[in-house]
């Protein structure tokens, strides 16, 4: 099967969303507005770690604001992501902060009927701390005698205690390594270190809560998942669930920011309560930029081979830069040790990950969980082994990697499942040839001012966390979804699942139409809450299309059936003989038996008459969790440019390669392969946050000025980018069909590092390459007593690059 | 102290006026002098009161008074103080004439602060990062400074005081910026090295170039953000005037330059960078500068 086999799936369409987003009509969090809305503003810890010693709220109060502090939340200790099962899931924090963990942190809450108002009596609450020692660096906080971040944190119903602020750590070994690095001709190992990154999604974190007469709350939130942020709320406030109701807002990007329950929510909540009006907090950009953060991460990766480069043994070590929160370490020091067992079939391996509280802003899932990191660490040193052995990375990595009949570890050790679908070859095929990989440069052969070079990284991500087992899980991963026929044969789609601006939900309707038979149009996503849908854990881990399409088409499924059983009773024919195929003229769905011509009815015939002769509503609602994960798997082939004068790098080509099985939404999927590559640019050449290490506050102090990300103006043009895909088809996908998302980003920074190798023949085990980086490389590879500034010839004329805007 | 200030929420009250005309705005201005802030684009000003680094009680917009806005060719070109960015970078004139100023609006931020901001803020916030103002400098321009009583002409180079701070006297009011027809043979050119490209520069350099056959007539180079007030670097200026054009001329005006400035390590960039790459762009904006000259027409 292939995508031209279907109707629906793989076709254009106008991505229904797309007209509101374009003219701005689209509705996001900070959008909502109800009657009597009062403004909500956080109070946020100005020391990095600190005891309070005393809060005074009396000034704010008598300017009319209604203050939330300590003394007024439940004194529920939660993890924000309950993705992980109980046993999985690592409780170290409150609504609002009995101690200060980092600059930034939520001390207390205030509501007030203007957000003026409400800001001016923020500034009027007296708070007395009483600093304590600042721990920036994981090297601080592993030390002896370094103050505890945490004492004690909550794993099921104990108390577990926290030492040397190590908040976990995980190992994960298969057959010998001893015996393996004996066996092996070559050893190599090198360090890595990747940055700690903003999310930078253009919706700064939101929520909007009204209670309700009966008791129950109203919440609009941003959200990766409306039913965990409901739950835990429920958790919480001790309201029962049929009580809560979180709709379902547009989500305004993410990249994972938000499939915790964001900081806000559960102050804005405890703010309505006390103050008995709906209350709305929009975090400020300032705000945002210390409330989450990608995983940073040091890695040494030791790996054994034999002469000819088959690899033996394997030893990475890695430590994870938490912060002041443990959001979900224990499944990402897990995923990386899964990733990397993944990657390049290795018989003996010994992966030891830690992750260590320090006082900065917590880190969180961020596009690739994991996969990034450990990708940049594993392609960056198989190049480097491919380039000491004479061989091409290419082949080298083809002759290697783990694909067809391997097994793929999705979600770490408790997600696994044998590889079923593997665009590999074919991606690194096509991917040579259309960046010309055989004619590349002879790596820092380049001469002269701009020097181009090429490089290449795969990868992968998952596709949902799905596994076979019954109990014992790690993770939480199943979808809902109700699907309904309407009396004129149009279909609602009713699904809790988000969609973070990709199209997920564009393409679970299609799949919808794909597997009932009625053209793609016919099928309306509709507007949600918890209420009315059934459970969908999260849009993360590249699950939206593999995992919620699969439940969808479940239900799809059902009422096909039912409509061939109620046509049948109609046409007077078996249901067995009939068919169900879009009509595009008619804009309908026809139900007909191919035997039998005059059998035939349109569904919204069918429904109509079902309507007027009280048969009922075709529906069905199901619920599904995928058993597999398959891997998603991903090519960069790039073409860079380093001015060795300013250091400042381009990108001038870009070939990327998905294999995501069959192509639901074709431009929205190369759209996700572009976006990859725009914020991979940033994590590998230009993005880092640095922080003050006496204060712990942020160098931008957490002005969007200094942590902008890239943008159209430095990405290459799209002529100059080419996407494409793997033929391939998944047998346990719906209609084919993968993940796609994270890994469109996750070999982004392995191939940036490996093209400027190539380029000016130097290896970075750090990124960002900063321009400044670049400079002190190349003084370096010069020798000493070389001036910092190349003195060569300057052949060439400066370029002018098309001016970014105007013309 | 962190979190006391923010870029989203307006706190501080003021009182806001719309004048439709400037003799409004200048009688507005003299009688609330200090207390009152002129808004253009407001995307600086705006800024700083959320940050409360500034807080007027009185805002008079200059959204209302067309006579600040345009641009006006005759002996040499006038652009209304109001004018936006984007359109000093779509006039056709400033593009052919005036390259360095186009190359600086083009370089500005994204779309959305250059429909907004206007060449007269861009100059009156004396930001010493401002794109416009070495290019402004290069070009010899002159702003013309009002108040109810009268105006005054004043040469850039003497208008900028520090960070933040002008010439500009309480109630008093830039109408237009004033830039001289270029000769024969001149060339000019503007750079930019930011973190990402809509951001602030890093550093940046702008240059102007007469040249008569092999032989540099008359040179101007300023740079931007590499001290409290964009700065013109006389020595290097005087390196290159008399002598011919070239390579090695420019790299070793560029060298002084580099010598010259006065960066600082921030946030966006060391010090080490700002000069490594202040002396590139030096540089590469005299040869581009040069080879403009040459092509004639006055680009």
């Amino acid at each position: 099967m292939s995508a031209s086999d279907f109707q629906s799936v793989g076709t254009e369409t106008w991505r229904q969303d797309g007209i509101a987003k374009v003219t701005g009509a689209e509705q996001y969090a900070p959008d909502i507005s109800v009657d009597r809305m009062w403004f909500g503003r956080v109070l946020r810890s100005p020391h990095a770690h600190a005891r309070i010693v005393e809060i005074d709220t009396s000034a704010a109060e008598a300017l009319g604001a209604v203050c939330l502090t300590f003394a007024d939340i439940p004194k529920v200790k939660y993890n924000e992501r309950i993705v992980s099962t109980p046993p999985c899931l690592y409780r170290d924090r409150y609504v609002l902060a009995d101690k200060p963990r980092h600059v930034g942190e939520a001390i207390a809450g205030i509501a007030a009927p203007t957000e003026a108002l409400a800001e001016k009596a923020l500034r009027a609450i007296r708070v007395e701390y009483e600093p304590l020692q600042t721990i920036i660096t994981m090297d601080q906080a592993m030390r002896d005698g370094a103050a505890p971040i945490h004492d004690t944190i909550r794993l099921m119903d104990d108390d577990i205690p926290i030492e040397h602020n190590i908040a976990v750590a995980r190992t994960i070994e298969v057959g010998d390594i001893d015996r393996g690095f004996a066996e092996s001709d070559i050893v190599i190992e090198r360090k890595f270190k990747t940055n700690r990154i903003y999310h930078a999604q253009m919706e700064t974190k939101t929520v909007l809560c009204r209670p309700e007469v009966d008791g129950g709350l109203t919440v609009w939130a941003s959200t990766q998942s409306i039913h965990n942020t409901r739950i835990l709320l429920g958790e919480i406030y001790a309201i029962p669930l049929h009580k809560l109701n979180v709709k379902k807002a547009a989500l305004g990007g993410s990249f994972g920011s938000s499939i915790q329950m964001n900081s806000v929510t559960p102050i804005c909540v405890g703010l309505a309560l006390k103050s008995g009006r709906p209350v709305k907090i929009v975090s400020t950009r300032e705000e945002d930029m210390y409330d989450h953060v990608r995983y940073p991460s040091e890695i040494t990766l030791k790996l054994g081979l034999k002469a000819d480069g088959a690899l033996i043994a394997g030893h990475m070590r890695a430590d994870i830069d938490i912060g002041a929160h443990n959001i979900q370490a224990y499944p990402f020091l897990g995923c990386m040790g899964g990733f990397w067992a993944s990657l390049y079939t290795l018989p003996n391996l010994k992966y030891e990950g830690r992750a260590v509280y320090t006082n900065k802003t917590p880190s969180c899932a961020m596009q690739g969980f994991g996969a990034p990191q450990t990708t940049f660490a594993v392609e960056c040193l198989m190049d480097e082994i491919a380039a000491d052995l004479g061989l091409d990375p290419v082949q080298y990595k083809l002759a290697h990697y783990v694909g067809l009949g391997g097994t793929f570890w999705g979600q770490g050790p408790a997600s696994k499942c044998i590889i079923r679908s593997d665009g590999v070859p074919e991606l690194l095929k096509v991917g040579s040839e259309k960046i010309g990989w055989k004619n590349r440069p002879k790596a820092g052969s380049g001469s002269g001012r701009y020097r181009r070079g090429i490089g290449m990284a795969r990868g992968f991500h998952t596709s949902g966390v799905g596994h076979p087992k019954t109990s014992g899980a790690e993770m939480i991963d199943y979808s809902g979804a109700i699907v309904k026929v309407n009396e004129d044969g149009t279909v609602d789609l009713v699904q809790s699942l988000m969609d973070h601006g990709g199209g997920t939900n564009d393409a679970i309707a299609k799949i919808v139409a794909e597997e009932i038979g009625v053209p793609a149009q016919m099928v309306g996503i509709s507007p949600v809450d918890t209420r009315t849908t059934l459970y969908d854990v999260s849009t993360h881990a590249t699950r939206g299309v593999y995992a919620g399409g699969a439940a969808a088409l479940k239900a799809a499924r059902k009422v096909r059936q039912m409509l061939l059983d109620q046509a049948g009773r109609v046409l007077d024919v078996l249901p067995e003989s009939l068919v169900i195929e879009p009509d595009h003229e008619l804009g309908q769905g026809v139900i007909h038996c191919p035997n039998l011509a005059d059998r035939r009815i349109t569904v919204g015939a069918l429904a109509k008459h079902m309507q007027i002769n009280s048969l009922g509503t075709i529906a069905a609602a199901e619920s599904l969790r995928q058993v597999n994960c398959p891997p998603a798997y991903v090519s960069y082939f790039l073409e860079l440019e380093v001015d060795t004068h300013t250091g400042q790098i381009k990108t001038r080509r870009a070939v990327l390669g998905s294999d995501c099985g069959t192509v639901v939404n074709p431009k929205l999927a190369a759209g996700q392969l572009v976006g990859g590559l725009s914020k991979g640019h940033g994590y590998a050449l230009i993005e880092d946050n640095h922080w003050d290490p006496e204060t712990g506050e942020l160098a931008s102090k957490g002005f969007w000025v200094d942590g902008k990300t890239p943008s159209m103006s430095e990405s290459p043009l799209l002529d100059d980018v080419e996407t494409h895909f793997a033929h391939t088809f998944e047998p346990t996908g719906p209609f084919g069909a993968k993940g796609l998302g994270e890994a469109a980003g996750n070999p982004a920074v392995a191939a940036f590092a490996n093209a400027v190798h190539n380029a000016i023949g130097v290896r970075f085990y750090e990124v960002p390459i900063t321009p400044e980086k670049v400079l002190a490389a190349l003084a370096a590879k010069q020798g000493p007593g070389a001036p910092a500034r190349p003195e060569e010839p300057v052949a060439d004329e400066p370029r002018l690059d098309p001016a970014p805007a105007g013309e | 102290m962190y979190m006391a200030t923010n870029t989203h929420i307006l706190v501080p009250e003021f009182d806001y006026r719309r004048p439709g005309s400037l003799s409004e705005v200048l009688a507005l201005a003299a009688e609330h002098g200090d207390r009152a802030r002129l808004i253009a684009g407001g995307t600086d000003l705006l800024v700083q009161m959320k940050m409360e680094r500034d807080a007027p009680s009185l805002v008079i917009s200059l959204a209302g008074i067309e006579e600040l806005r345009g641009i006006a060719s005759g002996d040499g070109l006038t652009i209304g103080a109001m004018t936006t960015i984007r359109d000093v970078a779509g006039s056709a004139t400033v593009r052919r004439q005036y390259a360095a100023l186009h190359e600086a609006c083009q370089a500005f931020s994204t779309v959305q602060i250059m429909v907004m901001g206007t060449l007269g803020g861009n100059l009156c916030n004396a930001s010493p990062a401002a794109d416009t103002a070495p290019a402004l400098l290069v070009l010899d321009a002159r702003v013309d400074l009002v108040t109810g009583e009268g105006g005054r002409s004043v040469a850039l180079g003497d208008f900028f005081t520090g960070p933040g701070r002008t010439v500009l006297a309480g109630g008093e009011v830039m109408q237009s910026v004033t830039l001289p027809e270029p000769g024969a043979g001149t060339g000019s050119a503007f750079l930019k090295i930011s973190r990402v490209v809509a951001d602030i520069a890093q550093v940046c350099a702008a240059v102007r170039l007469v040249r008569d056959g092999d032989t540099i007539t008359d040179c101007r180079i300023a740079l931007g953000s590499v001290a409290p007030t964009p700065l013109r670097i006389g020595r290097a200026e005087a390196s290159l005037t008399g002598g011919n054009g070239g390579l090695e001329a420019f790299e070793r005006a560029a060298r002084i330059a580099a010598e010259e400035i006065r960066p600082i390590s921030d946030v966006r960039a060391t010090a080490a960078y700002r000069r490594h790459a202040a002396g590139v762009i030096v540089r590469d904006a005299l040869t581009t500068a040069w080879r403009r000259a040459g092509e004639g027409g006055g680009k």
